[in-house]
């Protein structure tokens, strides 16, 4: 793993976009940029963003529309100039910035094809010697010698790849070029991108498809507001980044504690461990324990309720303490503990909300609520809320009748 | 994937940008005639409608005589010299100066250097008009004008200068422009009057002594009565030419110079 280079290497990488608006502006703007000044009005992209990719790592960039990620980048494929830090980009980069950038819509597809690479450095010779493949790999038939303005963007997107790919990089930068195309060609793409990864090719994507980012990449980092918020394998950070969006889309208002008064109310509850430990992050599988303190004024055994939240908001499971003969154990005087033990918890990585509730002895009206939060860990490309139990088994086919025993 | 972790070391590196430049230039004249019929053709005949105007207004309307000091030249011929490398020079100016924002496309999604659009659009006009002027100036010598064809070599170097100057101007242009569009109509209002400040028109020696130094002194206007001199006089390189190319070369320094510090902030303003 040492001795794998470092492709690319940013240190404290920040971008501020100047904001122009009245003619004093530019004319200020201009003057300050030929003589090297910069106390200009300006809005920051990127603020101190620091990145490492070795040899044969390939890293995925998520966030949100404006985040920074295209500007970040550009920055590595050396179109946009850093206003601070370092960029250290070694090899040869090819990078696909936007589908059909460098084409020109009046030539013809061969043609384009010959501007295009001579832009991403190849010579007339290695061109003539690629040629053929290029013009296989795009697979556009007889439209090769058509205008590009006559092409659909799909066709635009299959030249570009093609001619990105045939310059064999030592990194490939994509920005977001998958999601157009169509089925076939996107998996041609993939099985591409799969290859030119196993042969240990270097790959940097940006992408808002966390199912490729998954597939692609060993690695992610999440942009926000210009910033890295987050950098690491990349089932965590996707996963994180997709909390963060059910977060914000789920409700707002904070969970409503009861007042102080004559009604059962929670002392205290917990999640904790299988050991007994409190604890609020679990790895897919593990055991969960719920652990709840009660005070009921007249000391008679109260009903507990919880109940299971994504962060969004989508309920996924909840019961209560009513349900066989489960008693709570009495601690002292209108003191009561409960204690609810999930032993494998199938619900799949992400974060969520336990909403504990206390119910009168009759399990008729609800007095007051706490809100717990959890996370779970795990590595799954699995869809959804919670794993459904299940296996794989042979196929029967239309004909064969079932075998009854 | 063929080995591609073979690293190939900058000086390897420098000839694809030629490739680079001749795809562009060559995009560049091909552009031209892209979606119009006759194409190409239009390029040559807006020079040739300009002399036809020029030469019907002067030798009809102002009755001009052939110019003093080309013995036996017509002022048609007189005035076609000089014009063909104003076209150039201009027209270089104009295509430089919208080279960048004209690429923008390019700018902000691929990494290459920009000052390559500069020079592919100075380039394709040379060729262009430079084929034109050639083609002129054979069809002249044709009609029994006294064009000496065998000092074209020493012309075309006269006009390596001349060119140098125009990717200087063009390229500062270039870059003031992304910033500030009103470079664009100052060029406008400003070729024109370089045009009647050079003696294109005329010859230098009709200028009044109180004018002479500034039309003498324009390089515009050096050039254009050099060009005469080596085409209808026989004139080889005079030391004058020396300092002349050294004035350019320094124009093209400042305002690649200014290019430079331009180019990494395109991207922002584009």
């Amino acid at each position: 793993m040492s001795e794998r280079r470092t492709l690319i290497r940013l240190e404290g990488v920040t971008k501020d976009y100047p904001k122009v608006g009245t003619g004093r502006e530019r004319l200020r703007t201009l003057a300050a940029l030929l003589l090297r000044r910069r106390d200009l009005p300006h809005f920051r992209a990127l603020d101190r963003v620091g990145l490492e990719l070795r040899e044969g790592e390939s890293l995925g960039i998520i966030g949100e529309n404006g985040a920074g990620k295209s500007t970040l980048l550009k920055i590595i494929a050396g179109v946009v100039r850093p206003t601070a830090g370092t960029v250290d980009v070694k090899g040869r980069v090819g990078a696909l910035l936007e589908l059909g950038s460098g084409f020109h819509p009046e030539y013809t597809g061969r043609e384009n094809i010959h501007l295009s690479s001579a832009l991403m450095g190849l010579s007339r010779r290695e061109l003539t010697r690629r040629l053929d493949s290029i013009i296989e790999f795009a697979d556009i038939g007889e439209h090769i010698d058509a205008p590009i303005k006559h092409y659909s963007s799909g066709m635009v997107v299959r030249l570009g790849f093609a001619v990105a790919t045939a310059i064999e990089p030592d990194v490939l930068i994509t920005d977001e070029v998958l999601a157009v195309g169509d089925e076939s060609f996107q998996k041609k793409c993939i099985a591409w991108l799969e290859r030119y990864r196993g042969a240990g090719g270097t790959l940097l994507m940006c992408s808002h498809s966390m199912y490729h980012v998954q597939t692609l990449c060993t690695q992610a980092v999440w942009i926000h507001h210009g910033a890295v918020r987050m950098h690491g394998n990349s089932f965590d950070v996707t996963r994180e980044y997709l909390t963060y969006h059910e977060e914000r889309n789920g409700p707002k208002q904070p969970v409503q504690r009861a007042p102080e008064g004559p009604w059962p109310r929670l002392v205290k509850a917990w999640t904790e461990d299988a050991q007994g430990r409190p604890a609020d992050t679990f790895r897919q599988g593990e055991a969960m324990v719920l652990q709840a303190e009660v005070y009921e004024p007249d000391d008679r055994a109260p009903v507990l309720l919880f109940g299971v939240v994504r962060v969004d908001g989508t309920s996924i499971y909840g019961s209560h303490s009513n349900e066989g003969d489960y008693r709570p154990t009495r601690l002292a005087t209108r003191r009561f503990a409960f204690a609810v033990r999930f032993d494998a918890l199938p619900l799949l990585p992400g974060k969520y909300h336990l909403r504990v509730h206390t119910l009168d002895t009759e399990g008729l009206r609800l007095f007051d609520t706490l809100e717990l939060d959890f996370v779970v860990r795990g590595e799954t490309r699995d869809y959804g809320v919670v794993s459904l139990p299940h296996r794989w088994q042979p196929g029967r086919g239309v004909e064969r009748p079932v075998v009854t025993p | 994937m063929s080995s591609p972790a073979v690293e190939t070391p900058p000086a390897a590196r420098a000839p694809r940008w030629g490739w680079l430049l001749f795809s562009f230039a060559r995009r560049e004249v091909l552009a031209r005639y892209a979606g119009s019929v006759s194409g190409l053709a239009w390029t040559l005949l807006h020079p040739l409608a300009q002399l036809a105007i020029f030469s019907v207004v002067f030798t009809q309307v102002f009755r001009v005589s052939t110019p003093p000091g080309y013995p036996g030249v017509s002022y048609l011929a007189f005035v076609a010299v000089a014009l063909w490398p104003w076209i150039m020079f201009s027209e270089s100016l104009h295509r430089a100066m919208g080279s960048i924002a004209g690429n923008a496309g390019l700018i902000r999604k691929v990494a290459f250097p920009h000052r390559l659009l500069v020079y592919a659009a100075v380039l394709a006009c040379c060729a262009i008009h430079g084929a034109g002027f050639v083609a002129v100036l054979v069809v002249l010598k044709a009609i029994g004008e006294p064009i000496d064809l065998w000092r074209l070599p020493v012309a075309a170097l006269l006009l390596v200068p001349y060119m140098l100057l125009a990717v200087g101007i063009g390229a500062a242009l270039a870059g003031l422009h992304i910033l500030l569009r009103d470079v664009e109509h100052a060029l406008q209002v400003l070729l024109t009057i370089v045009f009647y400040a050079s003696p294109i028109l005329y010859p230098a020696s009709l200028v009044p002594d109180t004018l002479r130094g500034y039309v003498e002194g324009n390089p515009l206007g050096w050039f254009s009565e050099r060009l005469r001199e080596v085409l209808f006089l026989g004139s080889g390189l005079v030391p004058g030419d020396a300092v002349a190319a050294l004035g350019c070369l320094a124009v093209f320094g400042a305002g690649l110079w200014v290019f430079q510090r331009l180019s990494p902030h395109f991207e922002d303003f584009l």
